[in-house]
């Protein structure tokens, strides 16, 4: 199979559009910069999170496949593989935090720090340099494999070659692994530490849970808008959908029983310092965003993922992972939000328009640099050896 | 499909139909081996043994055991954990592989179901002594009685009760199922009319007719997509029952994901150690071929670095929490009174199974069986650090106490395992130990595979 599968011109469209979003989200989220700092570096922490959950999620997918092989992952490799290429673009963004880092995070403020036993205890793990350090780690991490990978993967377009095929599997197993270690510490440095007093050995898988969900969510709506289109529109098969339809399925329930786990063993142990996370998210607002979240990022894609019908219409089944895209969110800002009132007696629910604006601003400048990335390369690598097996008919 | 890099078969090339039920079927019929004699014989007296020590703990009572405040869940929970965490590779192996359609699960998912089976009916006996009056065991579940008794639902070990005894249930429906048609294969061949007879009553009338294995087909899918749950949730309970309490070193919200790998690792290392010996003295390397072998040991790994994972993240966060009790916990586990349990552990555990990186212990079946051993010692290890070590050292140095077993202990231990693999021999006597009608399907030439 020698074909060439270019990519559609109609992506251009849909970067015109992202960059268009990206100018409006900016320039409105600079507005809120000058009104409100500390509201607008929460908000873009929640933000930057989100994006880059859908970048690191869609790596990981791409580890998992190029170790299991099978033929949904190959159908979709490019598209995971432009998502790990925007990671540089993530570690650009992440330069606001430096700066706010104040803002952000209790622990970066001495005042609080000097008047807080607690935090002085953990001062040999929260502290400014040992959370910048370990942030350069954690990208050293993703983008140096990811670009061996994304490397080799494109010598597989021109001619065939067997040994390039193993090494990326041999490259892809220590890579998933340390993946996970990465993401497990940045988890606690980026999400959990903005509670300083609170601790979940769970928190790290639950990371990973939700960033397998977002990559999922993400690339569904993209291989339906690459399947409505010439080359891959004769390559793509329902069954293609229908077991990323499963995929989802299993990567929601398995955010779910995280999720439970750590309910019942801090609900039931009921410490002081730990059963507070659940006890400033069913008060006020935020009892509305749990149960939002129990419906929307479980009962409700559950149910309809069940359905063998629903997976294999790829319409539908990018429906429900639009929905569950959203819900990455509403579990982000779950996570994080209540934590910043703490202290200053506003436990509340305070949705702000920033939110919204930096999702769309950075959500615009990643989607830009995201179908930039996706057009560069053939949809699908020619020389793959199991590609004929993959694109082959029911 | 023949696979584009050359990956050998998973069926030695050269087999027919009729060549593998002869050589599956004719384990059965044939005399019976002098090895297994010997082998059968010796763990026959290990459940005699097991047999005598529950006899005296029934006379006695648990006061023959090391247990005793503060350490009161001493080798009964260990061991029960222990076997339940063995069981959860034979559903993996047979509910979820087949799901997800790897088909190389084929000719390790029947005695990996049998081994489920006896490995829970072996856990099974340690919560029944454990209660000290098995004979009131019945307490444990929910019924109107005069007495006002009643369960108390919020607690972890009345789940156990339920989760465990559903696993038993679907865990023998799912083997038994898979076994029908195998047993009417036997029933046909077999000489001797009460072979005949007694095949086939269990063979329920098996004909072979397309409506017996449309319904075949659709109750078999159904009781794997029923077992698949039971992979997760029943060793999750498990690990409430530590999880839920207070204790530094049991509550631990990794727990659940952590216990369930390390269910499947210490599952896959014991189909390994049956595996190995087993395929080379019936010489079954035709259909447990290298393959099948490395595929398992490979899934151990991965399940091994999940539980090293589990052990990192517990060993950070006692740090990082800034609770005392919690470091502590920690540091009396790697320099306390059982240190050497916990070295043990890190060898046996994180350390052994990493071999299998190099492709060298990968394809030798002997190391691998060797790796496979370390992982069975070092899961029993695993439960008895997490038992031990925390109850003896909790938050009051007041209360503080020492833990070792008693003969009797590890007499009850010993003896499960004889029990274990006495029913493994029975079965591999009497039963096809590896499913001979879906080895068929998986042939080259049989339902679309091309020759």
């Amino acid at each position: 199979m020698s074909q060439v599968f270019a990519p559609p011109p109609d992506i251009d469209r849909l970067r015109s559009r992202a960059w268009l979003a990206a100018a409006v989200g900016i320039a409105v989220s600079a507005g809120g910069f000058f009104l409100d700092r500390g509201q607008f570096f929460r908000s873009y922490l929640v933000s930057w999170l989100f994006w880059l959950g859908i970048a690191l999620g869609c790596y990981a997918v791409a580890l998992l496949h190029q170790l299991s092989r099978g033929a949904w992952g190959l159908m979709i490799r490019r598209a995971l593989g432009a998502a790990t290429r925007t990671l540089p673009l993530l570690l650009l963004l992440f330069v606001p935090i430096v700066v706010g880092l104040s803002e952000i995070y209790v622990w970066a403020r001495p005042e609080a720090v000097a008047a807080d036993e607690v935090i002085q205890q953990k001062s040999w793990y929260l502290n400014r340099n040992g959370f910048l350090l370990r942030a350069a780690l954690y990208f050293l991490i993703w983008m140096g494999p990811a670009w061996l990978l994304n490397r080799m993967s494109l010598r597989q377009d021109a001619a065939a070659d067997d040994r390039t095929f193993r090494r990326m599997q041999g490259i892809a197993a220590p890579a998933l692994g340390l993946y996970c270690l990465a993401a497990t510490f940045a988890s606690v440095d980026w999400l959990m530490s903005l509670n300083p007093h609170w601790y979940s050995s769970l928190w790290g898988v639950n990371f990973i849970g939700g960033h397998a969900v977002s990559a999922f969510a993400f690339i569904i709506p993209v291989a339906l808008f690459l399947a409505g289109r010439k080359p891959m529109d004769e390559q793509f098969q329902p069954r293609h959908f229908h077991d990323y339809g499963k995929l989802l399925l299993a990567f929601v329930m398995l955010w779910t029983y995280f999720q439970l786990s750590q309910l019942i063993i801090i609900w039931s142990g009921n410490l002081p310092e730990e059963v507070t996370f659940y006890l400033t998210r069913t008060e006020g607002g935020w009892l509305w965003v749990s149960i939002l979240l129990a419906v929307g990022h479980f009962a409700l894609p559950f149910v309809l993922l069940l359905s063998r019908d629903l997976k294999r219409d790829a319409r539908k089944l990018a429906w429900v992972a639009v929905v569950l895209l959203v819900m990455r969110w509403v579990d982000l800002y779950w996570q994080a939000a209540p934590a910043f009132a703490h202290g200053e007696g506003q436990h509340g629910l305070h949705l702000h328009w920033l939110d919204l604006s930096t999702m769309v601003g950075i959500g615009g400048l990643w989607l830009a640099v995201y179908f930039g990335e996706l057009k560069k390369r053939p949809l699908l690598p020619a020389f793959e050896p199991y590609l004929r097996e993959a694109v082959a008919d029911e | 499909m023949s696979d584009p890099l050359g990956k050998a078969p998973i069926v030695a090339p050269g087999h027919t139909a009729g060549s593998v039920t002869d050589k599956i079927s004719s384990i059965v019929f044939e005399r019976t081996p002098r090895w297994w004699w010997a082998a059968f014989g010796a763990s026959f007296l290990l459940v005699m043994m097991l047999l005598h020590s529950l006899t005296k703990l029934l006379f006695t009572g648990v006061g023959i055991w090391g247990i005793n405040i503060p350490v009161g869940w001493g080798f009964a929970i260990i061991n029960l954990v222990w076997w339940i965490g063995i069981g959860h590779a034979g559903t993996l192996i047979s509910a979820i592989l087949l799901l997800l359609r790897q088909e190389w699960r084929t000719s390790i998912n029947r005695f990996a179901e049998a081994m489920t089976l006896f490995a829970v009916a072996c856990a099974g006996i340690f919560p029944l002594i454990h209660v000290g009056r098995p004979w009131l065991a019945y307490w444990l579940l929910p019924y109107p009685n005069t007495m006002e008794l009643w369960p108390q639902f919020r607690s972890p070990l009345i789940w156990d009760v339920f989760a465990i005894s559903t696993y038993a249930t679907v865990s023998a429906l799912f083997w038994y199922v898979g076994l029908i048609p195998d047993l009417a294969t036997l029933r046909d061949r077999s000489v001797q009319r009460w072979k005949k007879m007694l095949f086939g009553a269990f063979a329920m009338g098996w004909r072979g007719s397309a409506v017996h294995w449309h319904n075949y087909e659709v109750a078999y899918l159904m009781l794997a997509a029923l077992a698949t749950p039971l992979v997760v949730s029943v060793h999750s309970v498990i690990s409430f029952d530590f999880a839920v309490g207070q204790l530094p070193g049991w509550h631990a919200t990794i727990f659940p994901p952590y216990f369930v790998a390390g269910a499947i690792f210490a599952g896959f290392a014991m189909v390994l150690t049956l595996s190995i010996p087993l395929r080379r003295l019936f010489r079954l390397e035709d259909f447990i071929t290298l393959r099948h072998i490395q595929n398992m040991a490979k899934v151990m790994l991965a399940t091994g670095l999940i539980v090293a994972y589990g052990y990192m993240t517990e060993i950070f966060m006692a740090f990082y929490s800034g609770n005392q009790f919690e470091e502590f916990m920690i540091l009396n586990r790697i320099a306390g009174p059982y240190r050497l349990y916990w070295w043990a552990l890190i060898l046996t555990n994180v350390l052994a199974p990493q071999a299998i990186w190099l492709r060298k212990v990968r394809t030798s079946p002997a190391l691998i069986f060797l790796v496979a051993m370390f992982v069975n010692v070092g899961m029993w290890l695993e439960r008895y650090v997490i038992v031990v070590t925390s109850l003896s050292r909790d938050f009051l140095p007041s209360s503080w106490g020492t833990y070792s077993g008693t003969y009797w202990d590890w007499s009850l231990f010993i003896g499960t395992i004889g029990l274990f693999l006495a029913l493994i021999f029975l079965f591999i006597r009497f039963l096809p130990m590896i499913s001979i009608f879906e080895m068929r399907t998986i042939l080259p030439g049989a339902k679309g595979n091309p020759e």
